[in-house]
């Protein structure tokens, strides 16, 4: 058996979990583990702190599918302080942006835009915006077509509605739109977690342009989540 | 179709068309760099393109107008020219021959984004909710840091001192403490009798040093209370007035921001500050009567138990009043009307002079 598979550009998974070639040698974002296999750098990526990484390790369908193509325009809603989008830097842009990649990374608190900002300082291709991921419209400007790849990570209710507005304007025919469900923001009710997701899967579901190709619980990794993977048509 | 004739004027370079199309289903597109109108086949009818001199300044301030959803001034003239065009922020997006970006316009579009979201972070500085929730904060952990060296404070001197009367004297003890050379001295200032088993000189130092500790954090703790009661009586006048600087302070951090707390019903209002309660309440526990802000009005906590909710209730009503009339700029409540206030809840008070009758 092989050491590791690849699952793209840059994305190796091992037995241990995933790691990603670093585009900024010599550099942890979030204090990850780096190791060196000949003269590439790769750094850790954590899918008990990622949740696209998580994703990666529990999707029972391939998961090279899941991630986009090096090269292409990603939109991420919900950047935080941006350990994940580096990584995903990592695969679409690769060092210096020589993909000639993409990836917005949209959030709203200034606290967080403060860390994602001197992230995009070492790294072209990352564009920071400050914003309120709900309201796609106010995104569209940023954008020169529609997205090859969304993903979705707010911490806020009514999460499947943002999220089936915001795949409507920004995702193009065929990209990936993919939400990781977080139960405890949305508002309580008696169903408990399992009714939040069967109700935002619902929700993706009856929006006519999402088609679901899975959902993945991501219970041992990050609990009271789920992530659903859905593609536009 | 068309008849162009270009020409060139306040930096625009556009298109202009003999015969325009008045027909309905007309859209203009539009980015940061030009802007077009299509009509229902997808022809494009007229453009406009941003032709001035580009640097990512510029370039951010446009970006700053689209993000708030407001047109570029191309997307602005080409519909004033055609008044039946509809605006479409997205449809750029799913136009087939939108330009794409060049190299030059990539790097500038990167750099107006970063301009802007550092904007957005300095910004921030300014916001007086974000600043009064460092002071809140800091006020309430400087309380709890005092709370504890004040309790070891008393207990170690209480302890080498057992002539000392902890309750008379409480409060003298720190500054005595602090003030003093040795353990001996200490008890002199407190007029007790000396310690029967002194301290060696390294333990005395570590009490005192406790108590000078005691001292300071109390020196904070007041000078933070003092920064919370200006600015609070000034950003939130009336609700100052009817629960207290400290307390208005305490429900626009609770409620997350003064527009939040005006915008939050008063039966939110009333129990904010008692997170723990709701969280129980939501699995079947009864439901709080006040939050803590509430709670901490004498009205409500002076009043015998079983009026308490209703007076909270009472309260609550009358503090998202006020928190309405400070956010959106109405006229602040004089002191007179506070005592109205204060005389109706009194009111609800005479209203239930006895407790309620067990079921």
């Amino acid at each position: 058996m092989p050491r590791h598979v690849s699952l793209g550009w840059g994305v190796r998974k091992e037995k241990g979990g995933l790691w990603t070639r670093s585009a900024v040698r010599g550099k942890s974002v979030r204090g990850e583990r780096r190791k060196r296999d000949g003269r590439i750098e790769w750094r850790k990526w954590d899918s008990r702190r990622s949740k696209v990484a998580a994703m990666l390790m529990r999707s029972k369908v391939d998961p090279s599918t899941l991630i986009p193509n090096p090269g292409s325009l990603c939109v991420y809603l919900g950047a935080s302080s941006g350990s994940t989008v580096s990584h995903l830097h990592d695969h679409v842009c690769g060092a210096g942006n020589h993909h000639g990649g993409k990836i917005l990374a949209v959030d709203i608190s200034t606290r967080m835009m403060r860390d994602l900002l001197t992230l995009c300082n070492t790294r072209p291709g990352i564009v920071p915006i400050l914003g309120d991921a709900r309201y796609p419209l106010n995104l569209a400007p940023y954008l020169p077509r529609m997205a090859d790849w969304l993903f979705q990570d707010l911490s806020m209710p009514d999460q499947a509605k943002s999220f089936v507005k915001s795949t409507s304007y920004l995702l193009g025919e065929g990209g990936l739109g993919i939400i990781s469900i977080k139960a405890a923001s949305e508002r309580w009710s008696t169903g408990g977690d399992e009714q939040h997701f069967d109700e935002s899967e619902t929700i993706i579901n009856s929006a006519g342009h999402l088609e679901i190709i899975e959902r993945i619980d991501l219970r041992g990794l990050e609990e009271q989540h789920i992530v659903i993977v859905a593609q536009k048509v | 179709m068309c008849v162009f004739s270009r020409c060139l004027h306040d930096g625009f370079s556009h298109t202009v068309q003999v015969k325009p199309h008045t027909g309905s289903n007309m859209r203009v597109i539009y980015d940061w760099r030009l802007s077009k109108v299509i009509d229902a086949d997808l022809n494009v009818v007229d453009e406009l393109l941003w032709t001035s001199s580009r640097s990512s300044k510029s370039v951010a301030s446009r970006m700053e107008d689209l993000q708030k959803g407001r047109l570029s001034p191309e997307a602005r003239i080409l519909c004033s020219r055609f008044p039946d065009a509809i605006p479409d922020a997205v449809g750029h997006l799913t136009h087939a021959d939108w330009p794409d970006l060049t190299v030059e316009e990539q790097q500038l579009l990167e750099s107006a984004a970063h301009i802007l979201a550092k904007r957005g972070v300095a910004e921030a500085s300014g916001s007086i909710d974000r600043r009064l929730d460092m002071l809140v904060s800091s006020q309430s952990e400087l309380r709890s840091a005092w709370t504890t060296l004040e309790a070891r404070c008393i207990e170690w001197v209480g302890l080498l001192l057992p002539s000392l009367d902890l309750d008379k004297d409480r409060e003298r003890i720190p500054q005595a403490v602090s003030d003093s050379t040795d353990l001996r001295d200490a008890s002199g200032r407190l007029g007790t009798s000396p310690p029967p088993h002194p301290p060696s000189e390294v333990e005395w130092k570590a009490i005192q040093d406790i108590g000078q500790r005691c001292l300071d954090v109390a020196n904070s703790l007041t000078s933070s209370e003092e920064a919370i009661r200006t600015i609070a009586s000034e950003y939130l006048p009336s609700l100052s007035k009817l629960v207290g600087p400290l307390g208005a302070a305490k429900l626009c951090v609770l409620a997350g921001g003064r527009e939040r707390l005006a915008r939050m019903p008063s039966g939110s209002i009333q129990v904010l500050g008692a997170h723990a309660a709701m969280a129980a309440h939501r699995r079947g526990a009864p439901p709080p009567k006040h939050g803590s802000v509430i709670f901490s009005m004498p009205q409500v906590s002076r009043s015998p138990r079983w009026v308490r909710g209703k007076i909270a209730r009472f309260l609550a009503g009358k503090a998202s009043i006020a928190s309405r009339l400070d956010h959106f700029d109405g006229e602040p409540w004089t002191e007179s009307e506070i005592a109205e206030i204060h005389q109706l809840s009194e009111g609800i008070k005479q209203k239930f002079p006895s407790p309620p009758k067990r079921k």
